[in-house]
């Protein structure tokens, strides 16, 4: 698919959690992100987590210099989880005060 | 292939080995390439860039057919999303990855608010009218890039996208 749209000319960046797939069917820009399967722009309601992953797939766009770069990003899963829970269990509170 | 920043701080893979394991109990339905697609280029800032992004997720309009996620071969078949819908008008049609964090926040797999925002700052130049969705189970790669892949590549470059997001799920 992204090596498709490439084709037409058309600069392209894909998000993967999955290292050992991407390498074998080789799209031109990835990032690879250590997160859940269906999980890939992070936890629910973390906006800065997710914003921060699109902005780093978005660099790739300018940064890569060869086709097949895979770049990496500095999270984790466990404290992206502990963050999700953090801001859940917030929101959470901050309804119960409110009522 | 170059990995940047290989330090203790990166990630590590959630599930090495999946292509592996996928492969045999799905013989002839991975990918594999031997070669490299040359690089095109961004021709302007990002700032002035139309952005698109593809997904795998099955997400689609309320009242669109939804995708047959029973068919043993896949469904090669893709539905718009417009760019400037909201959550609540989407919804997932698609059982192969766990949906328990996009049904909480769609956003984790189709992150459609975060670009709105993003667009809106003016860190994106702007997004495509439309948004283009699939499912991520096609058993039959040769049809998928004969058919898919080169469907969604016509309606991205129609859509006059200069630069395209996609995640699979």
């Amino acid at each position: 698919m992204q090596r498709a749209i490439e084709g037409k000319g058309i600069p392209t960046v894909s998000l993967t959690v999955a290292l050992d797939v991407t390498e074998q069917c080789k799209p031109p820009r990835a990032l690879f992100v250590p997160f859940m399967m269906g999980h890939h722009f992070g936890v629910p309601f973390h906006r800065e987590l997710q914003r921060r992953i699109i902005r780093a797939a978005l660099d790739c766009l300018i940064e890569a210099r060869h086709s097949g770069e895979i770049q990496t990003i500095p999270v984790t899963w466990a404290q992206a989880r502990q963050e999700g829970n953090r801001i859940e269990r917030d929101a959470t509170t901050a309804l119960k005060s409110k009522k | 292939m170059a990995h940047s920043n290989d330090t203790a701080n990166e990630g590590r893979q959630l599930r090495p080995g999946l292509w592996a394991t996928i492969n045999e109990r799905y013989p002839g339905s991975m990918i594999t390439k031997d070669d490299f697609v040359p690089l095109a280029r961004l021709q302007k800032p990002l700032s002035e860039t139309r952005l698109s992004f593809v997904s795998s997720a099955g997400v689609q309009p309320v009242g669109t057919l939804p995708f047959d996620v029973a068919h043993p071969v896949g469904d090669y078949s893709f539905r718009r999303v417009p760019s400037t819908a909201t959550p609540a008008g989407l919804e997932i049609h698609q059982i192969k990855y766990p949906t328990h964090g996009a049904l909480k926040d769609l956003n984790v797999i189709f992150p459609i608010e975060r670009l709105q925002e993003l667009a809106a700052e003016g860190v994106i130049g702007s997004l495509t009218p439309s948004f283009f969705s699939f499912i991520g189970y096609n058993m039959d790669p040769e049809r998928f890039e004969r058919t898919l892949a080169a469907d969604i590549a016509d309606a991205v470059a129609a859509d006059g996208a200069d630069a395209v997001l996609l995640s699979p799920a």
